[in-house]
């Protein structure tokens, strides 16, 4: 018995040693309440300095009751430095709370640094272990600290608007891009393989975000926008975003598509190892939408042949003016040099085929119904 | 000359035993004469039936002509227990409610005890819906009645045995002869014959003796006051153990996952009870980890959030003074106790308790910011996913466990969760109950694992 009690006593004696220690903490421990969730980062250049960046935190602000809130509460943090690193080092001498990257999702870059300086900040971000590979990445026009300071009007508290519109979160949109940092990066240092970022825009009175135009990257090029038509069929084709409406003209007679299925499909052609073509298969499936002129289901053919003929010159004039800028957001080049041995010089071959290169399109419009019953 | 010797031997004898038990105010010393016959009477009215006495000895004294018959009467009854040699055993009969009977020097122990608590009670501690609504009785014999009626087999075997401590209770095993593994019989007869203790009260106090080590966290037998329950395990090769006046039995070997069982399951079609059983191991990963977990997150992690809850989360915990983990910790404390007063609290008082806790003291504790409501929301959550336990010892040793891994959590993060839990399962696997492994899944038996094991 007495062995017994001397073990219960050491037991409690442990146990309150150890809550004793814990107790030691103090303040030092730090809780949710210390922290600050910084939910997107914004890169600007400085002006008359091409070395400089300007690096602007969107810190959400957590207060009291988050559903009597009506607006969410940002706190934004900036600085001038020499680098993304030094920067945020500096922002962080700005705040009473620690800086938390772990729920950074949108990364915010100006449209001017579209070129080789991205190289600099993905190697930052891809280095600091609590910002996500699943960051969205965008352009941002015409200042990144403009966009990143937008609140748009439909923004609800405790949900961030920036987030929303990517990756099919809140609005799903064929006109909207969505680049993850991991991807980004992986195409960008890819060879034969261009990325495409989304570039968000902001209305005259800053109350709204626009994002459905886009941007293509080349490591030693000037960025190439898409016009929000050319980033509908980009996404459509490439992502198999399926778009709401595709206009069809024929002289006077108007269709309005309403697509619900898009897949596409190529094989490049070549002939000792020499690329000759690519051959483009797209097919779209839907339904009418709208239309100026009476319709009949009987002529259900018709309309398809018309659309595909529409739908194959739309695609070939864009995928023309992406060959005449020598850039290449389809992958055709990876694809290329995935599906055949590598060997010296392959790459270089097919960078010089590829302005030349005969694109055959091929659109398989099947519409489902007329919209009418006869 | 020589029989009245005997006589008196006998007489004799019968007064030592009563002086034996002399102080006691319920011991009844009885002569019944009729003409020249007498008939001595020893027995504890406390504890024997009046009415049987009556109408078994006293009535047919005064109505049978001769002596000798009603020697052979005695002796003819059913009533009738093994004679003990030695006084001690004599009295302890005596105490249980025998009669002792002597007529010349005959002496006959007649069983004509009276137990009051032999009415069956509703099975409260396991309740179901769809299952049998009653439990055992606090009588043993009762209890082995109910068993023989729900299990009629020539096989089950009821082997008593008596505990050598203050109460000399009767101790029951029950076993199915075909399916038992002779191995285990032996070992727990070896320990009940083992047992050094001063007094057993009943089933709970002798499973834990039966442990064989002081300091044990999780139960190594299920006790169960449900006879389906006892009978489920009978079948399954176990060895029930019956004490006399407790209305549960213990049930020997177990494993963990018999504690996750609700008997509930067996009277429901099979998806549903798949989807109950989900439920139930959901809750008791909740109830283990939910505090730790929140702990882990808010603190160490809040990455893990969806940015929409870290906000909230953060936003929530505005105010409160006390990090984390001492929040967590006086929350846990506080549903523990309200739970331990409303168990010991008579039934009419303790839903006051658990209103006045739960609601009033939740609702103020969260007004006045000394705790986060989103920590209400955890406890709360850990508390009921508590009670999802279908057995009640297996959630004591939950609610314990949480607090080691908390305290883990709290000093090393999510990685300190992590190495609690491998801590702990390895604890699990290093248990066995009565041989046993503890862990064991009920996949294969050992037999079909060993052959696997040759091929």
């Amino acid at each position: 018995m007495r062995s017994h009690s001397i073990f219960i006593i050491k037991i409690v004696l442990v146990f309150f040693l150890m809550t004793g220690v814990l107790l030691q903490t103090g303040c030092a421990f730090k809780d949710i309440d210390k922290t600050l969730f910084v939910v997107a980062i914004a890169i600007d250049p400085v002006e008359n300095n091409e070395e400089r960046y300007k690096v602007t935190l969107k810190v959400s602000l957590p207060f009291g009751a988050i559903k009597e809130a009506e607006k969410p509460s940002y706190a934004y943090l900036s600085n001038e430095g020499d680098s993304i690193g030094e920067c945020i080092r500096m922002l962080e001498t700005y705040a009473d709370k620690v800086l938390e990257f772990g729920q950074m999702k949108t990364i915010l870059v100006h449209e001017l640094l579209m070129t080789d300086h991205l190289k600099d900040f993905m190697d930052y971000f891809m280095r600091r272990g609590d910002v996500q590979l699943i960051a969205f990445v965008a352009g941002a026009s015409p200042s990144a600290e403009e966009i990143i300071k937008v609140e748009p009007e439909t923004e609800a508290p405790a949900s961030v608007s920036l987030f929303n519109f990517f990756g099919g979160t809140g609005t799903e949109s064929p006109f909207i891009t969505t680049t993850y940092l991991f991807q980004f990066r992986r195409d960008f240092f890819s060879d034969g393989i261009n990325p495409v970022l989304p570039l968000i825009e902001t209305n005259e009175e800053q109350t709204e975000l626009r994002i459905n135009n886009a941007i293509v990257i080349d490591q030693h090029k000037e960025p190439i926008k898409l016009d929000n038509q050319e980033t509908k069929y980009y996404n459509s084709l490439v992502k198999g975003a399926s778009g709401f409406s595709y206009k069809e003209i024929k002289g006077d007679f108007q269709l309005l598509l309403n697509i619900s299925r898009i897949k596409m499909d190529y094989q490049i052609i070549a002939e000792n190892d020499e690329p000759q073509s690519i051959e483009m298969n797209v097919k779209m499936v839907g339904t009418i939408g709208e239309s100026n002129q009476p319709l009949s289901l009987k002529k259900l053919d018709e309309y398809n042949q018309m659309a595909s003929n529409t739908t194959e010159k739309i695609i070939s004039k864009f995928l023309k003016k992406m060959q005449e800028h020598e850039v290449d957001p389809f992958g055709f080049g990876l694809r290329y040099r995935a599906t055949r041995l590598e060997r010296d010089g392959q790459i270089d071959k097919w960078n010089r085929a590829y302005p030349d290169l005969d694109v055959h399109v091929n659109v398989d419009v099947k519409l489902q119904g007329a919209g009418t019953i006869e | 000359m020589g029989e009245s010797e005997k006589d008196t031997a006998a007489l004799a004898y019968i007064n030592r035993l009563a002086k034996q038990l002399a102080p006691s105010a319920d011991v009844v010393k009885k002569n019944l004469k009729r003409n020249d016959n007498v008939v001595h009477l020893l027995y504890l009215k406390s504890v024997v039936d009046m009415m049987q006495l009556q109408e078994v000895i006293v009535k047919p004294f005064y109505g049978n002509s001769a002596e000798q018959d009603f020697a052979e009467y005695v002796q003819s009854l059913p009533y009738e227990t093994q004679m003990p040699t030695g006084d001690e055993e004599v009295l302890t009969e005596i105490t249980k409610g025998n009669v002792l009977v002597m007529i010349d020097k005959q002496i006959t122990l007649l069983e004509l005890k009276m137990v009051l608590a032999n009415t069956v009670q509703a099975a409260e501690m396991e309740p179901t819906i769809h299952g049998p609504q009653l439990g055992l009785s606090e009588s043993i014999e009762t209890n082995i009645n109910l068993i023989r009626q729900r299990y009629h087999q020539p096989s089950l075997m009821i082997e008593t045995m008596q505990l050598d401590e203050a109460s000399n209770r009767t101790v029951a095993l029950l076993y199915d002869r075909e399916k038992v593994r002779p191995e285990l019989l032996e070992e727990i007869k070896l320990r009940i014959n083992n047992l050094d203790v001063e007094l057993v009260q009943g089933s709970a106090d002798l499973q834990y003796y039966l442990n064989n080590s002081k300091y044990t966290l999780l139960p190594k037998t299920l006790l169960s006051g449900r006879p389906d329950r006892l009978l489920h395990n009978v079948t399954g090769g176990k060895v029930i153990i019956m004490v006399d006046g407790s209305p549960h039995g213990i049930i020997a070997p177990v494993v963990f996952f018999d504690f996750m069982l609700s008997m509930e399951d067996n009277y429901h079609s099979f998806w549903i009870v798949s989807a109950i059983r989900l439920l139930r191991y959901a809750g008791i990963i909740i109830c283990t980890m939910l505090p730790s977990v929140y702990v882990g997150i808010t603190s160490y992690n809040p990455d893990i959030f969806k940015t929409e809850l870290a906000l909230t989360v953060a936003a929530s915990r505005i105010g409160v003074p006390y990090p984390s983990f001492i929040e967590v910790f006086l929350m846990l404390l506080f549903i523990e106790l309200l739970t331990e007063a409303s168990i010991r609290l008579p039934e009419k008082v303790s839903s006051t308790a658990t209103t006045v806790g739960g609601l009033i003291l939740g609702t103020a504790a969260v007004e006045a910011a000394l705790v986060s409501n989103v920590m209400v929301i955890v406890i709360s959550l850990v508390a009921i996913s508590t009670f999802v336990i279908p057995i009640n010892e297996m959630s004591y040793a939950i609610r314990v466990c949480r607090f080691l891994l908390l305290l883990y959590t709290t000093s090393f993060g999510l990685a300190g969760l992590v190495l609690g839990m491998i801590g702990l399962v390895m604890y699990l696997v290093n248990l066995n109950s009565f041989g046993e492994p503890f862990l064991r899944v009920a996949w294969k038996d050992r037999h079909e694992e060993l052959k696997a094991d040759d091929q």
